[in-house]
C-alpha cells in the first residue's frame, strides 16, 4: 500500500513534468530537452535554499523560476540565434549540468533535517489526524506522512492543472495555442511570435523545475543525476494521458496527462515490483515512447490497406 | 493611405541564385481605393504584397501606412494596420482552434494581449450573428474545430477575421486561386461586400482577368519587379478581360524578343 501510495505521490508530482511537456511538445510541437536540465535545477535551487532556512515555499517558487529563465534562455537561443530547437535545448541542458552542480556544490545535497513542504504538510496531517503513527484506512496502516504529502500534492496539481486550463483561455493563452497551431496566422494578428514561445518556454520549465524542487523535498535529497530520461517520461505520461481521454480539448487533455503521469508511475511500480530490474527502465520507457509514437499511423496504414481477397 | 516609394528587393543577392524581385516600385494608394495587381508568374506581385504585409524588409525604399513609416516594422507591428488573406486556405486560420476562438485572436489584432478572456459572452454572440451573414450554417459549429471545414470556409472565414477590426489597409493574395469555381464565387462576392461596406483601403493580387475587371477601381500590372501599367480613371472604366489579355500577350513577345535579340548578338559576336 505504502508502495502504491508513494508512486501515486511522484505521479502526482511528476504530472508538473507532464504539463511542461505538454506545452512544449504539444502546443509549440517543440522538441524541448532542456527539460531534463530544468528539473535538476529546481531539485538543487530549492534544496540549497532550504538548506539556508529559507522557508519551503519561497524555495520552492525559486526553484520555479530559476527553471523559467533556463527555459527562457533556450527560446532566446532558438528564436533570436536561431539554432534549431533541438539543439537549443541540448546545449542548455548540457550547460545546466554545470550550474546545478555549482549551486549544489556537491553531487547530492541532502534534505533529511530541514523543514520542508513534506516536512509541514507531515505536521499539518499529524495535526489533522491527531496522530503521529500509522493512520488505518480501510484495514491499510498509512503513514501519516505519505497519506499528507498525496492529498496536498492532490490539491497543488489539480490547483495548477485548473490554472493552466484558465489560462489557455484568456488572450494571452489563446495566443500560445495559436502560435503552436499556424504561426504564420497569428503573425497577421500581431502577434510576436519569438516572444510567445519565449514565454512558453519559460513556463513550461518553470513547471518542470517546480516539479524537481518538490521531487527533491519529497524524496529528501537532491542529485544532479535525477533528470537523466525525464523528458521521455513526460512525454510517456502525456501519450498515456492522450490514449486515456481521447479528445483534443484542452481541459481534457491536461486532465490526461495528469492521470498519464499516475498511471505510468504507478505501472513503473509495480513493473519494480515484480522483479524488473531498474537498470532497465529507461530502454523499456523509451521503447514505449517509440511504439506509442508509431501505433497511429501504423494503425491507420493497416486499416487503409486493401485486405487480401479470398478469390 | 498608402505610399510605397522605389522600393528594391533582390533575394539571394551574390549568389547564382540572385533574384531581382523589386525594382523600383512606387504605388500611392488612396484612402478607401481597390487596387488590383495582374502580372506574370514571377513579375513580382506576390512579393510586392509581402513586402508591405512584412514577410521581409525591403533593401531600399520607403513604405508609409497611415501617415507612418512602417518599412522597418517587424510583420507582427505591422498586423495593427494591416488584415491579410493568404492564397492558401490553412495559412489564415488556426486548424485545432475552435471558428469561436480563431474570430476572437483576430478580434484582437494588433493589441496587447493579457490576461482577459479570450471569449466572453458578449464577443461570443457578436461573432455569431457576424458568422450567421455568411449562409454558410457556420453560426452552429462555433466551438468546432476549423480544420474540419472546407477550403472556402476557412477562407471566408479568414477573410472575416482580416477584416473584423477595419484595417487600414487590407492585403488580399490571390486568396480564390486554391478554392473551386463555387467557393471562389461565394468568396469573391463576400469580399465585394466587405470592402463596399467597410470602404477598406484594399491591394489584391490575382491571377483571374475577370475578377481585375469586375473588382476595385484600379488595376496595376507588374513585370520583372517593375509597374509595367497603371490603369486608372476612365482608362481603368473602359478596360475589358481581352485588353489586359492583350497587354499580356505584349509582354510575351517582348520576352521572345529579347531572348532571340540575345540568340542573334550570340552568334554575330561571340
Amino acid at each position: 500500500m505504502t508502495l502504491l501510495l508513494g508512486a501515486t505521490t511522484i505521479g502526482l508530482i511528476l504530472a508538473l513534468l507532464a504539463l511542461g511537456v505538454y506545452l512544449s511538445f504539444r502546443i509549440f510541437n517543440f522538441p524541448d530537452i532542456t527539460a531534463d536540465g530544468s528539473i535538476t535545477l529546481g531539485a538543487s535551487v530549492t534544496a540549497v535554499l532550504l538548506m539556508h532556512r529559507w522557508s519551503p515555499w519561497l524555495a520552492t517558487f525559486a526553484g520555479f523560476a530559476a527553471g523559467m529563465a533556463a527555459g527562457a534562455i533556450t527560446g532566446v537561443l532558438h528564436t533570436k540565434f536561431k539554432i534549431n530547437g533541438l539543439l537549443s535545448g541540448i546545449l542548455v541542458m548540457t550547460a545546466l549540468y554545470s550550474v546545478n552542480l555549482h549551486v549544489m556544490g556537491k553531487s547530492n545535497v541532502p534534505l533529511l533535517n530541514e523543514v520542508t513542504l513534506a516536512s509541514q504538510a507531515e505536521s499539518v496531517g499529524q495535526h489533522l489526524f491527531h496522530t503521529d503513527g500509522d493512520l488505518n484506512i480501510l484495514g491499510w496502516a498509512v503513514g501519516v506522512r505519505d497519506a499528507a504529502m498525496l492529498l496536498s500534492m492532490a490539491g497543488l496539481v489539480s490547483l495548477l492543472g485548473f490554472a493552466l486550463y484558465l489560462f489557455f483561455r484568456t488572450n494571452l493563452g489563446t495566443a500560445m495555442r495559436a502560435t503552436g497551431d499556424n504561426p504564420q496566422m497569428i503573425r497577421a494578428l500581431g502577434v510576436s511570435v519569438d516572444f510567445i514561445l519565449i514565454l512558453g518556454l519559460a513556463l513550461s520549465n518553470g513547471l518542470i523545475a517546480l516539479a524537481g524542487g518538490l521531487l527533491a523535498q519529497y524524496q529528501g535529497f537532491a542529485d544532479v543525476q535525477m533528470g537523466i530520461g525525464m523528458v521521455v517520461w513526460g512525454l510517456a505520461s502525456v501519450i498515456i494521458g492522450e490514449a486515456l481521454v481521447g479528445s483534443h480539448r484542452i481541459g481534457l487533455l491536461i486532465t490526461g496527462a495528469v492521470m498519464g503521469s499516475i498511471l505510468f508511475r504507478l505501472l513503473v511500480a509495480i513493473a519494480l515490483r515484480w522483479g524488473l530490474n531498474p537498470n532497465d527502465l529507461k530502454l523499456i520507457t523509451a521503447a514505449f515512447v517509440f511504439v506509442a509514437l508509431i501505433a497511429p499511423a501504423t494503425l491507420r496504414k493497416l486499416k487503409s490497406s486493401p485486405k487480401p481477397s479470398a478469390a | 493611405m498608402l505610399e510605397i516609394s522605389n522600393i528594391y528587393k533582390t533575394f539571394n543577392p551574390g549568389t547564382p541564385n540572385e533574384v531581382r524581385a523589386l525594382r523600383g516600385v512606387s504605388l500611392r494608394l488612396e484612402t478607401s481605393s481597390f487596387l488590383i495587381i495582374i502580372g506574370t508568374n514571377g513579375s513580382g506581385k506576390s512579393t510586392l504584397l509581402n513586402a508591405v504585409a512584412g514577410t521581409f524588409l525591403v533593401d531600399t525604399g520607403s513604405i508609409k501606412l497611415a501617415d507612418t513609416e512602417i518599412s522597418r516594422w517587424a510583420e507582427h507591428k505591422r498586423a495593427r494596420f494591416v488584415g491579410r488573406v493568404f492564397q492558401n486556405p490553412f495559412s489564415g486560420t488556426a486548424p485545432n482552434m475552435s471558428i469561436a476562438e480563431n474570430l476572437a485572436l483576430a478580434a484582437r489584432r494588433g493589441q496587447p494581449r493579457g490576461l482577459g478572456w479570450a471569449l466572453n459572452h458578449k464577443l461570443h454572440s457578436e461573432l455569431r450573428d457576424r458568422i450567421r451573414t455568411l449562409n454558410m450554417g457556420l453560426e452552429n459549429r462555433m466551438d468546432n474545430a476549423i480544420g474540419s471545414l472546407s477550403g472556402g470556409q476557412r477562407q471566408a472565414l479568414t477573410l472575416l477575421m482580416a477584416s473584423w477590426l477595419k484595417p487600414e489597409l487590407l492585403l488580399l493574395d490571390e486568396h480564390t486561386a486554391a478554392l473551386d469555381p463555387k467557393s471562389a464565387d461565394q468568396v469573391i462576392r463576400l469580399t465585394h461586400e466587405i470592402i463596399n461596406r467597410d470602404k477598406l483601403t484594399t491591394l489584391m493580387v490575382t491571377h483571374s482577368m475577370q475578377q481585375a475587371v469586375h473588382l476595385g477601381d484600379r488595376i496595376v500590372m507588374m513585370h520583372r519587379g517593375e509597374v509595367l501599367h497603371d490603369l486608372q480613371g476612365a482608362e481603368r472604366a473602359r478596360v475589358r478581360p481581352e485588353d489586359l489579355l492583350k497587354r499580356f500577350d505584349e509582354v510575351r513577345r517582348r520576352e521572345q524578343l529579347d531572348a532571340a535579340v540575345a540568340e542573334m548578338l550570340r552568334r554575330n559576336y561571340i
